[in-house]
C-alpha cells in the first residue's frame, strides 16, 4: 500500500501542475501590460469622430442595467437597455452594414443599405423592410461600441475629456478617454470610451450613473478585425418562403408625435439649452447635449393613465400631487398629469431634481387635437 | 482489450434500451407537432423546432437540440459512470486487472468504449430524427434556409449537419470524462453517474446567473448549443472553436486525473 502511495504522488503532482497552469492562463493573459500612448484627449476624440468610414467586422456584447418601465409596444427597446445583447457585425460604411443579434436558437439580422434596412427574424421567418429615416427608435446597431462612442463624443466639449490610460480589448491596444458631463442636471457621472489606437474605432463604452458603481451600459467588442467585409455578406435578399412586411413601429411613434400640438417650449429648462433634431416632431421638446439629454412630450390621456400606473408600481416611485417620477439608473422619467390640462412626460439622462425643475419651467400644454 | 470492451458494451441490452429511450422523446415531440401544428413561439423551445414545420429535413438538428440539455448527458453519464465502478461493484474488476495488459490499457479500453457509445448514440438520434422528420413533415432535402436567411444547397446542409453531429458528440466527451473519472473514485456506478450529473446541473445553473458571468466561459455546458452557429451564414466559428478547446481541456485533465487515481489505487473487489 505504501508503494502505491509513493507511486501516486508524482502522478497527482503532474495533474495538479497541469490544472494550475490552465487555471492561471486567463489571469496571466489579462495581466499582460499595455503600453499607454500620450495622445491628447482632444486628438483621440477627433480620431473617434473620423472613424465612421473605417471598415471592420467583429463580435460585440452589450450589457444594459436599465429596467425601463415602458408599455408593451416598446418592449424590444427596453430589452436593449436591460439585457445582454450579443452582436455580430460587418461594417462597410454608415449606409452599408449588417448587425446580427445572436440568440442561442436563432438570430435577428439588420441589413442596412442606402435606402433603409431589412430586418430578418429567423424564428418568425419574417423579413421586414424599413425606409431610412433621420429619426428612428433605438436598435442594436446603435449599441455597437463604434457607433455609440462616436455619438457620445460628437457633442462632448474638450474641457469635459480626460485620458485614463490603456488596456487590451478584443486583442487590440485601446486608449482610454473619460467624458465627465459638465451640466449639474446630468445623471451620468462619467462615460469611459476605449479607442483602438490604430484605427480610431471605439472598442468599449462604459456609462456610469451618478449613484451606482454598476454600469448603466457596458458595450464592448470581443473580437475585431480591420478588414473590408464582403459586399455579399452585408446585402440581403428575402428567402422565397419568408413572410414580408413593412416596418410600422417608427412611423407609429412619429405619427403620434405629429399629432401633438406644438407648445411654446422655453429655450432652456433645468439649465439645459433647447436643441433641434432632424425628423423630430415639433410637439416634442428636446434639451441638452452629449450624454445629458432631456425630452419633453405631451402624451394622450389614455397612454398617460397606463404609463402612470406602470411608474407608480415601481417601489422607488415618488408621487407628489399630480406628478409621478422614478429613476432607472441614470434615466429619469416624470409624468405630470394636471387635472385641467393635458398630461406630459419628461424623460432623459437627468436627475430627478432636474426633472422637477424642468417641469416647473414648462408651460401647461393645451388640449390635443 | 478494446474489442472486448466494445463487444461487451454493445451486446448489453441495456445499452440499446438507453439509446431507444433517448430517441423516444424526439419522436413524441414530432408526433405532437404534426397533430397540433403548433410550433414554439420565437425565443422559446429548442433550436430548429419551428423550422421543421416547413422543412422536415432539419429534424435531426431539432432532435439533437431536444435531447442535448438533459437526456443525452444522462445517458452518457450512466454508461461512463458504470465503466469502472460497475466492474468494481460486480466484483469483476480485480479479475480484469489480473490480465497482463495493465491498468492504463484497461482505462484506455473503457474510454474508447464510452467514446464509441457517444458517437453511436448521437448518430442514431440524428438518423432517427431524419427518418421521422422526412416522414412526418414536408421535407425539402434539396435545399434549406440558413439561420441568417440565406439559401443553403443540399451539399452545404448535409456537410453542416455532419459537422453538427460531430460537435454534439465532442460536447458529450466532457460528460463522459467527468463520469469516467468519478467511476475510478468509487465502487458505486450510481455515485459516479450522479457526480457527473451534479457537475452538469451546477454548470447549467451558473450559466443563467449574471453573477457567474466571469466564470461562464469555463463552464462545461457553456458552448453545447454552439452547433446552431454552423447554420449561420457565414458560419460563426467563435463559440465552436472555444467549445472544442474547452472540451479538450476537460477531457485531458479529467482523464489524467482518472489515470493518476486508477493506476495507483488499491483494487479489492
Amino acid at each position: 500500500m505504501a508503494s502505491r502511495a509513493r507511486a501516486a504522488a508524482p502522478r497527482w503532482a503532474v495533474v495538479g501542475v497541469v490544472v494550475a497552469v490552465l487555471a492561471a492562463l486567463p489571469a496571466i493573459v489579462a495581466a499582460l501590460p499595455v503600453a499607454d500612448d500620450p495622445v491628447p484627449a482632444a486628438e483621440l476624440r477627433a480620431a473617434v469622430l473620423a472613424s465612421a468610414d473605417v471598415q471592420f467586422s467583429g463580435y460585440a456584447e452589450s450589457a444594459g442595467g436599465l429596467a425601463l418601465p415602458v408599455t408593451d409596444q416598446l418592449d424590444a427597446v427596453a430589452d436593449l437597455f436591460s439585457d445582454r445583447t450579443e452582436m455580430r457585425v460587418w461594417w462597410r460604411g454608415p449606409d452599408d452594414h449588417r448587425v446580427d443579434v445572436i440568440t442561442p436558437a436563432g438570430e435577428t439580422g439588420i441589413h442596412r443599405d442606402a435606402r433603409g434596412t431589412w430586418t430578418w427574424e429567423y424564428e418568425r421567418a419574417t423579413a421586414t423592410r424599413a425606409a431610412a429615416t433621420p429619426l428612428a427608435l433605438p436598435a442594436p446597431p446603435d449599441l455597437l461600441p463604434a457607433t455609440l462612442g462616436r455619438r457620445l463624443l460628437s457633442e462632448t466639449a474638450d474641457a469635459e475629456l480626460a485620458r485614463i490610460g490603456a488596456r487590451r480589448i478584443a486583442g487590440r491596444d485601446a486608449l482610454g478617454l473619460r467624458a465627465t458631463p459638465a451640466e449639474p442636471a446630468s445623471a451620468v457621472r462619467q462615460v469611459d470610451v476605449w479607442v483602438d489606437r490604430a484605427s480610431g474605432l471605439t472598442v468599449q463604452v462604459v456609462v456610469l450613473g451618478e449613484t451606482s458603481e454598476v454600469p448603466a451600459l457596458d458595450t464592448r467588442f470581443l473580437d475585431l478585425e480591420l478588414a473590408v467585409p464582403d459586399a455579399a455578406t452585408t446585402a440581403f435578399a428575402p428567402p422565397a418562403d419568408a413572410r414580408l412586411r413593412t416596418a410600422e413601429e417608427t412611423e407609429i411613434v412619429l405619427e403620434a408625435g405629429r399629432r401633438l400640438v406644438p407648445v411654446p417650449f422655453p429655450p432652456t429648462v433645468a439649465g439645459l439649452p433647447r436643441r433641434t433634431l432632424e425628423g423630430a416632431p415639433p410637439g416634442i421638446g428636446l434639451y441638452g447635449r452629449g450624454a445629458t439629454l432631456l425630452a419633453v412630450a405631451p402624451v394622450p390621456r389614455r397612454l398617460a393613465e397606463g404609463l402612470g400606473r406602470t411608474l407608480a408600481q415601481s417601489p422607488d416611485a415618488v408621487v407628489e400631487g399630480t406628478s409621478t417620477r422614478i429613476a432607472a439608473g441614470p434615466v429619469g422619467l416624470m409624468l405630470v398629469d394636471p387635472r385641467d390640462a393635458e398630461p406630459y412626460l419628461l424623460t432623459g439622462t437627468v436627475t430627478l431634481d432636474a426633472l422637477v425643475e424642468a417641469a416647473a419651467q414648462l408651460p401647461v400644454t393645451r388640449a390635443q387635437r | 482489450m478494446i474489442a472486448v470492451e466494445l463487444r461487451k458494451l454493445f451486446r448489453r441490452p441495456r445499452t440499446w434500451a438507453i439509446i431507444a429511450v433517448l430517441n423516444a422523446l424526439p419522436v413524441l415531440v414530432a408526433v405532437l407537432l404534426v397533430l397540433t401544428d403548433l410550433a414554439p413561439r420565437p425565443g422559446e423551445g429548442p433550436p430548429f423546432l419551428s423550422a421543421v414545420l416547413t422543412n422536415g429535413a432539419l429534424y435531426p438538428l431539432a432532435a439533437l437540440a431536444i435531447v442535448l440539455p438533459l437526456f443525452l448527458p444522462i445517458a452518457v453519464a450512466v454508461v461512463a459512470g458504470d465503466s469502472v465502478a460497475g466492474e468494481a461493484q460486480a466484483g469483476t474488476l480485480r479479475y480484469l486487472l489480473a490480465r497482463p495488459a495493465g491498468r492504463t490499457r484497461l482505462l484506455v479500453a473503457k474510454l474508447v468504449a464510452v467514446l464509441a457509445f457517444v458517437l453511436v448514440t448521437v448518430v442514431v438520434v440524428a438518423a432517427v430524427g431524419y427518418l421521422v422528420g422526412t416522414t412526418l413533415f414536408e421535407a425539402r432535402p434539396g435545399a434549406g434556409t440558413s439561420v441568417s436567411g440565406t439559401s443553403l444547397t443540399a451539399e452545404e446542409l448535409a456537410v453542416r449537419t455532419v459537422l453538427a453531429v460531430g460537435y454534439v458528440g465532442v460536447s458529450m466527451l466532457g460528460v463522459a470524462a467527468f463520469a469516467l473519472f468519478f467511476s475510478t473514485l468509487t465502487d458505486s456506478p450510481l455515485g459516479a453517474t450522479m457526480g457527473a450529473l451534479a457537475v452538469l446541473v451546477t454548470s447549467s445553473l451558473l450559466f443563467t446567473l449574471d453573477a457567474a458571468s466571469p466564470i461562464a466561459p469555463y463552464l462545461p455546458t457553456r458552448y453545447w448549443l454552439a452547433f446552431v452557429d454552423l447554420f449561420r451564414d457565414p458560419i460563426l466559428w467563435r463559440d465552436i472553436t472555444r467549445g472544442l478547446a474547452l472540451q479538450a481541456v476537460y477531457v485531458g485533465v479529467l482523464l489524467a486525473a482518472a489515470w493518476a487515481n486508477f493506476t495507483t489505487k488499491d483494487v479489492t473487489s
